[in-house]
Formats: structure tokens, sequence, C-alpha cells
């Protein structure tokens, strides 16, 4: 399981071919010019793999358009759900820990997210967020569907600046 | 049901509708409350609170972050750390910025902060933060050469820039508060609302409860109620004498009670569920009671109320008929139900019959009675009539003195037998109920005299002395039944002289009232007198009362009864005072009315009549009669043919023409009646003649159908001479005629006026009219009569003027101008001429008619 990131990263060519098959997307190996958005952790600190824009944006795609309680405004995003990318990285997951870059820091049980949400998303009006705009990436519900995505816990999960996400088993 | 119940029923249909309301209230309430709720609960989950505290405390956290991170890069710069040492200071200064930078970002668009970030307190620090932060931008996103040259300044100004940071957090944060305060109040407000309304709901409900608990006790009182009514009905029912049928409107007997299956014969389960035509009555029967149920129920939806009982033929079980009583009315709760009773009714149909029986019994024997004293009085007068006539021309022979006083004594005894065979037929009449008052003008004086004349012999005879006179204002022309008073005095003055022996007979007229509309005639006699018990007696028939005196007066005990009969007749009173051994008052009272004006017709009395030689046809079957009548005709004159029965009467009138028929009416072989229709039927030469009917027993009904066959006029029979000389000078003057004539009285002339047809016209028309055409009838009958009396000549336009002015004439009840005026009208017709006498006698008879109709109607006099 631990051998599949360094698998992807030399597999990186395929990674477009890979993501239509069953088998998770391949993290692209990582480049100087492309700087790494996201990096999943094991307990003890590992680093089970890193993602680059274009690492996620291999994985199927799913968008949510929605208001937020901390913008101003329909917002559009576009990212991965996050099930996905569990699915990829640590299939048994019985937790997840996810921190800010401001350090801030939640925990997501595993049946905090299923097949379509949350959505771990990556552009917003189809452009990519700065720090300044809450990105690089930020974990958004569809909170205008329904109350229930509107509860503090959703928000409290809606962790924005993410860069880091530790996988509890 | 009664008033108070009423009153309760109405409570009890508000209670249900006070519950309702209440109810619905309950439910608006709960219903609002709780949507209020429902919203408060979407609020509260949908937090948008949420991150904003920490939103604001991480704000100084991040701030101080990034003066860290500062500080840092800003020594790595100053010690001239390796390049990529200094670089990834660079970098992490620019990542602490950013996140601060988000960070303001987020509380700027943090949704409770629109109400918060209004305030001044807090909007200055923001500006300062916010200044600091669009200052600074342009140097971190600037080369890292620059940046790093940038640090001491950056590092400055944030240390300046640190105080607004914190002042900005704790604004919000003090605001924040307030707002959250404000949430609170206003939840708990809610939560109190919904308290409120939890308690008035609750209260609803138990209020709801209490009136549902109250309507449950009184239907269950009013169901014991109407137990107990049912009961009591239950009761009446069943102790009813009468059959108690329910049934539907198809007939078919739903409910029946104890007399009806005593009645009927069929027991209560035998009887429910079959129809009443199958066992209670005939097909017929029950026909005829649906038609009257329909036409009663229809009256009744009319809002005719009629509970007539109707009468059926019921069968009972056995076959029984008998006839029964049905009163029925439609259920008051179901109008499909029909309650009847039924009385049996046989036994008292059964007692009507007997009764109804033996009252045809009695009528039959009375009438027998009075058609046996009818006949009996007729078949005596016929013969008595033969002996007083013969009397009477006895006389015209030489007699001497013996013979003389013998036929007195003879015709006084006759005459005597006359008056009582006279007494019982006028009984029979009065049996019969035909004797009726008549009203005509007569003379008060002229009437006592003639009765003082007529009973003069028979009081002399025992020695008395008989006057009458007046008490108070004389009153002498009056209107009345003169006939009936002079033979109630007659009665009354022969009465005082049987019993009175050498002594006086005073007969005292009053008039009575302040309108002087009754006339009391007392007859005084110092006779025997009567004991006072007997007065009560004396009017009754055939009483004689004990006494040597009666004996001797002898009678037969009528008179008096037929005076108190008379009396009655005329509406009079009529009463007896007496003392034994100092003679008697008898008295009467009869309601009269002064006749204003002077009356021709009443003198005509006396007048002598003129003999005028004439062709007489005598037809009477009786042989003495027949002598008698033809002696007293041809000793005044006339010339006279005899018939002896009906037949031979038609035979010689229509073979010869004579001037007037005298005609018996019971005869054998054909009678009078019978026999003057076939002579005016016939075409003989005295078809138009005027006939007279001789009768004894001529009833008004009869008379009437005489002048149907045509007979002209009536003479009563025994024939008096005189009457009939009067009669004879009527047809010679044409006052009397042929067919068609107007109806005569028998034995008065008509009056000049009828009171009676002016009375009905004023009532038709009122005074006011009946003044006016009074003023139009006078123009015009002047102009007519003018006319006649001037004698146009041509008979055609004699008859057209004579019946116009007839017509009105009768109008105004000028009786005597009408017949005169018919007269003429009815010879011109039979083309006779109209003697120019005739004519203008119409002038004098025109011109008192009419001061007479003045005079008798002041509503009248003014035109």
């Amino acid at each position: 399981m631990f051998a599949l990131p360094r698998l992807a990263k030399r597999l990186s060519a395929l990674a477009v071919i890979a993501a239509s098959f069953a088998a998770p997307a391949l993290p692209a190996l990582a480049q100087d010019a492309e700087p790494i958005l996201l990096t999943v952790l094991d307990e003890e600190g590992t680093v089970l793999a890193e993602f680059t824009l274009a690492d996620l944006e291999a994985f199927p795609v799913a968008e949510i358009d929605t208001t937020t309680n901390w913008t101003d405004g329909m917002q559009e995003f576009t990212g991965v759900p996050l099930q996905i990318l569990v699915d990829a990285v640590a299939p048994d997951a019985k937790a997840l820990d996810l921190t800010a870059i401001n350090d801030y820091a939640v925990t997501i049980p595993r049946d905090g997210w299923d097949q379509d949400y949350p959505i771990l998303a990556y552009r917003n009006h189809g452009q990519t967020m700065s720090v300044r705009e809450k990105g690089p990436l930020w974990i958004v519900y569809p909170y205008d569907v329904s109350s229930a995505y509107r509860t503090d816990v959703i928000h409290f999960r809606s962790v924005w600046q993410l860069d880091r996400l530790r996988v509890i088993d | 049901m009664s008033p108070s119940l009423k009153t309760s029923g109405a409570a009890l249909w508000q209670r249900p509708m006070a519950a309702i309301v209440t109810l619905a209230l309950c439910v608006a309430l709960v219903a609002g409350t709780a949507w209020t709720v429902l919203f408060e609960i979407e609020r509260l989950t949908s937090s948008k609170a949420d991150g904003l505290q920490w939103s604001l405390s991480q704000a100084d956290v991040e701030f101080l972050n990034f003066r860290l991170q500062l500080q840092a890069a800003q020594e790595a710069v100053e010690d001239g750390s390796a390049p990529d040492v200094v670089q990834r200071a660079l970098r992490d200064t620019r990542l602490r910025f950013d996140v601060f930078y988000s960070r303001m970002n987020t509380v700027d668009f943090s949704e409770p902060f629109d109400s918060i970030e209004r305030e001044q307190a807090l909007t200055i620090p923001r500006g300062e933060v916010v200044a600091f932060l669009d200052r600074t931008i342009p140097l971190i996103d600037g080369d890292d050469a620059k940046l790093a040259a940038a640090l001491p300044a950056i590092a400055e100004d944030a240390a300046a820039t640190g105080v607004a940071v914190r002042a900005f957090s704790l604004a919000a944060l003090d605001a924040f508060v307030r707002v959250a305060d404000a949430n609170e109040a206003s939840l708990i407000r809610k939560l109190s609302l919904i308290a409120a309304v939890l308690f008035a709901f609750i209260a609803g409900l138990s209020l709801i409860a209490l009136v549902l608990m109250r309507l449950t006790r009184e239907a269950r009182e009013h169901a014991e109620l109407a137990e107990g009514r049912a009961n009591r009905m239950h009761t009446i029912v069943e102790t009813s004498l009468d059959a108690i049928v329910v049934t539907d409107d198809l007939g078919v007997i739903r409910d029946y009670n104890s007399a009806a299956e005593r009645i009927f014969g069929y027991r209560r389960d035998e009887a429910i569920g079959r129809r009443v035509r199958d066992i209670l009555m005939t097909n017929d029967q029950a026909d005829e009671l649906q038609n009257v149920v329909r036409n009663v129920m229809k009256a009744r939806e009319r809002g005719d109320h009629i509970l007539h009982p109707h009468e059926v033929i019921a069968v009972d079980r056995f076959g029984r008929r008998f006839p029964a009583e049905v009163s029925f009315d439609r259920a008051a709760d179901d109008e499909h139900l029909y309650v009847s009773f039924v009385r049996d009714i046989s036994l008292r149909k059964a007692q009507e019959e007997m009764i109804t029986q033996a009252r045809d019994r009695a009528l039959a024997g009375e009438r027998s009675k009075s058609e046996f004293l009818a006949v009996m009085s007729h078949e005596m007068r016929t013969p008595l009539n033969g002996l007083l006539g013969s009397m009477q021309l006895l006389r015209d022979h030489e007699l001497n003195e013996t013979q003389s006083e013998l036929l007195d004594l003879m015709q006084g005894s006759g005459e005597h037998l006359l008056g009582l065979v006279n007494d019982v037929l006028d009984l029979a009449k009065f049996e019969a109920g035909k004797m009726k008052a008549e009203s005509r003008p007569f003379s008060v004086s002229r009437l006592m005299d003639g009765v003082v004349e007529s009973t003069a012999t028979l009081a002399s005879s025992n020695g008395n002395d008989l006057s009458w006179s007046w008490v108070g204002p004389a009153s002498d022309r009056l209107t009345g039944d003169s006939r009936k008073i002079r033979q109630i005095l007659l009665n009354l003055v022969s009465n005082a002289a049987k019993f009175t022996r050498g002594g006086g007979i005073d007969i005292e007229v009053e008039m009575l009232g302040a309108e002087r509309n009754q006339i009391e005639f007392r007859v005084i006699d110092s006779g025997i007198g009567i004991a006072e018990g007997d007065i009560e007696r004396i009017f009754n028939d055939f009483e004689t009362l004990d006494s040597s005196y009666a004996r001797q007066a002898g009678g037969t005990g009528l008179g008096l009864g037929i005076v108190r009969r008379l009396a009655k007749v005329m509406d009079a009173e009529l009463g007896a005072e007496s003392e034994p051994g100092d003679g008697s008052l008898f008295w009467i009272r009869i309601p009269v009315s002064e006749a204003a004006a002077q009356d021709e017709a009443v003198g005509s009395e006396s007048q002598a009549p003129a003999a005028v030689p004439m062709e007489v046809l005598l037809v009477e079957d009786n042989e003495i009669n027949r002598f008698i009548a033809r002696e007293m005709l041809e000793s005044d004159g006339h010339t006279v043919t005899e018939a002896v029965d009906g037949q031979a009467g038609v035979e010689w009138a229509n073979a010869q023409r004579f001037d007037v028929i005298l005609m018996d009416i019971s005869m054998p072989v054909m009678d009078g009646a019978e026999a003057a229709c076939r002579i005016r039927a016939g075409n003989g030469a005295s078809a138009d003649v005027p006939i007279v009917a001789l009768t004894a027993h001529a009833l008004p009904e009869e008379i009437e159908r005489f002048r149907a066959v045509g007979i002209s006029q009536t003479l009563p029979k025994p024939i008096d001479r005189k009457v009939l000389a009067r009669c004879l000078n009527d047809i010679v003057g044409g006052r009397l005629s042929g067919p068609g004539a107007e109806p005569q009285e028998a034995d008065v002339a008509a009056p000049l006026i009828d009171r009676d047809q002016i009375e009905t016209l004023l009532a038709g028309t009122g005074v006011e009219t009946g003044r006016k055409l009074l003023e139009r009838f006078t123009a015009e009958t002047d102009g007519c009569i003018a006319a006649l009396v001037s004698g146009p000549g041509d008979r055609s336009e004699i008859a057209r003027l004579a019946h116009a002015c007839a017509g009105t004439c009768g109008t105004f009840g000028l009786t005597a101008l009408r017949r005169a005026l018919a007269d003429i009208e009815t010879k011109t017709k039979r083309n006779q001429d109209v003697a120019q006498d005739e004519l203008a006698a119409l002038e004098p008879l025109w011109r008192d008619s009419l001061d007479q109709l003045r005079a008798i109607d002041k509503r009248l006099a003014v035109a």
C-alpha cells in the first residue's frame, strides 16, 4: 500500500490514462516548477503522498455551486470528492486529520464523507485559489442544498487553506 | 316543549360552537407556534455565527504569527544566512501575510459581522488594518530582494498596526457578544411565547373537555327526559279507548295499540306490517280515506287547520262491518308517518238512527194531525157556508118577526160555529209554520172601531159596556199587521165579554217608547177575574178554567192560544194581570212604525162597490155554494153561467166570452188550478179573461201557484158579498186583468209606496246617490206621465211609455203607480183600448206617490 505513491512517481506519464481505470490516480512527480498543494501523512508523520494541482485534476472532477458563510455571492467550486482521494491513498482510513496553513486542524471520522461530499476544491470560478483567497485547497460541502450542510460540525470541517492530511487507521 | 327547555336547547347548540371555536383557536396557536419553532430550529441549525469568534481570536494569533515570521525573516537577512534559508524565511513571511489577509477577509464576509461592522468602534481600527494590508501588499508581492529590503519597514508598520488589530478584534468581540445577547433574548422571548401558547392550548383543551362533559351530561338528561315522555306517551296510547293506528304513506301499519286490538280483533303482531286496506277496511273505503287524507294534508299546508273526523265503514277480523270515525294527522317528526284515531261509532249510529226514526214518526203524526184539522175545518166550513149564505139570502124575502128572530139566532149560532172552525184552521196554519207578519199602513181608529163594532153584540148580550180610548197622544197611522192585531183584539174582547156580566170592557191604546215604535193595547174588564195560579195557564191551547162561567161561556179554549201565537209571529209581548172578582187586564205590546203620510189604501176598505153588469162564469162543484154565489151575483145585477166542475168550466170558457171567471179550487174531475191552466193555454173565447180563485185554504205559496197558472186573484171562502163586489168592480175598472197581471193582495189594495224597496235602494246606493237618482227619476217620470196623460193615441207609444215608466217606479217602490202603468201596458199589448180617464188618473197618483215618498223618507225630502 505504501509503495503506491513511489510507484506513481515513476509512472507519472501514465497518470491521465490511469485515472480512467478503477485504480486511483497517481500523483505526479514533484517538480520544482509545480508546487505541492497537499501532503498526505500517516499517523507517524510519514509522507504517504504528495499532490500537485495537476495530480488532483487527474482525479474525476466534481463541481459544487453554492454560497458560503465566508464569501460574498455564489461560488463555483471545482475539486475531487474526498472519498476518491482517500480511496486512492488510504482506503482503510478510519478518520482524517485535516490541517490548514494557518494550523487550523479538524478531524473528520470515516462517516464524515461519502462518495459525493465533501470535495477537495482546488478551483473557484475556474481559477486556482491563492492563500489570500483561502486556497490552495478547501474542503467544501453543498451548503445550499440542505440544512444538514449548514450545521456547526459541517462548518468546522470546511477547512480552507488546507495543505496537510493525516490518515488515521 | 316548555320555554326553559327551548333555552337550554339554544345553549346546547351554542356550546358546541364555542368548543369548535376554541379548538380552532388552539389549533391555530399550535400551528403558529410550531412554525415559529421550526423556523427557529432551522435558524439555529444553520449556524452562521460559528467561526466568527474563532476567526476574531485567530486574527490576533495570525497577525502575531506574521510579525514573528517577519522578525525571523529580518533576522535571517541581517545575519546573512544562506540564500535558501532567506528564501524560505521570505516565503513563510508571504504565507503568514496571506493567512492574515485571508482572515481579515473572512471576518469581513461573515454574515453576523454585517450588523457589527457598522459600529464606529469597529470601523476605525478595521480601516487601519485594511490600510496596513493595502500598504504592505506591493512589498509582499515584490521580488525577494525588494521584500528583504522592506522587512524592517514592514515590521515597524506591523508593530504600529498591532494595536489596531487588537482593538478591532476586541470591538468585534464586544459587538458580537451584544448580538449574541440579543439573539439569546429573542430566543428566550420565543420560548416564553411557546410556553404561553402551550398553556393556552392546555387551557383550551380543558375548556373543551369541560364543555364535552357538560354536553354529555345534558344529552344523558335529555335522553332520560325523552324516555320518561315516551313512557308517558305509551301509557296514553295504551289507555286510549280509541284505536290508534300508525301507518306509513303506503298505508302499512307501523304501530297499533291495545284498543285497536280490541276493536279490530287483530293482535298487534298480526296487524303490524300489513296494509290497512287489507285488513281494516275495504278497498273502496281505503281509497276514499286516502283521498280525504290527501286533501286535508293539502289544506293544512295552506294553513287551513281542520281536524274534522271522517267516517268510514271499518271491518274487523270476524268480518263485522261497523261505522267508525277516523281523525288523523301526520307525525310531527316524520312526514311519512300518519297517526290515526279510530273510534267505533256503531252504537252512537244506532242511537242516532233510533232518534231520527222517533222524530220522523213524531213529525209525521204532527203533520197528519195538522192535515186532519185543516181538512176537517175545510169540510165543515163548506156546509156551514151553505147555511150562512142561505140565511143571508133568506133575509131578502119577507119574514115575520118570529122568523126574523129565529133567523138571527140561527145566524148567530152559525157564525159562532164558523168562528170555532176558523180558530182550529188558524191553529193548523200556525202548526204548519205558515203564518208570517205583514207590514202595511193602517188606521188605528178604524181598526178599533171595527173591533168594537164586531164585538158590540157579544158584549151587549151580557149587559156589558164596550168602548176604546187613547191613553196619551194618539197616533192613528201606523204600519203593522192590522189583520193579526184585529184578530188578537177580537179574541181578547170576546174573551172578556164571555167572563163579564153587566160590567164594562175598556180597550186602552197607548204608544210606547221614546221613538213611539211600540203600541200597547189593554183590554180591561170588570169580570170574574182569574186566580193568580191560573194566569200562567190561560194562554195554553184548549185551556178552559174550571168554573161555571167558563162552562157557560163555552168555546174551544183555543182563543188565547191563538192570541199567543199571533203575538209571537209579530214579535209582540203579551201578558195578563188579574184579581179574582175585580176583573182582568190583558195587554199586548206590538212593534210598529208610524206611517207618516196619508195612505189612500187605508180608506179603500169601506168603499161601496159600484155594480157594473158583467157576464160571469161560475165554476163550482158544491151545489149550495154555487147557489149562494149565483144569488149574490145576480142580486148585484150580473149574469151568471154555471159549470159544475173544472172540465165543464174549460168547455164553457172555450165556447163563450165572459167578463170574469170565478173558479173553485177543490173540485172533482179537474181542479180549479188545472182548469185555469187549460183555459189560459187554449185558444178559446175566454182565454184571456180574468180568473178569480175561490178557496177556503189559500196559503201564500198556493196563491203563488195559482198566479203561475194564470189566476189573477184569490178570494177566501166563505164568499163575502162586499169583497166579491169590490173584486168584480176592480176588474171592471181594469185594475185586475187577465194573465200576466201583477199580483194583488186579496183584500187590501196596493199601498202607494213599498218602504222595503226604498230601504233596499238606499242601502245599495247610499243616501247621496239615492237623492240624485230620485231627482233624475222625478224629472223623467214627470215627462213620461205628462206624455201619457196628453194621450199619445198610438197604442204602441203608450205601451212604450208605460213600460219604461213602470220599471223605474218599481225601483223606487211606487207600487200603486207601477201597477197602474203595468195594467195600461198589458191592455195595449192585448190590443185593448185604454180609456182616457185611466191615463188621466195617472197624474194625481204620481203626485201623491211622490209626496208620500218624500214624506216617508226625510233623507230624500231635500230633493
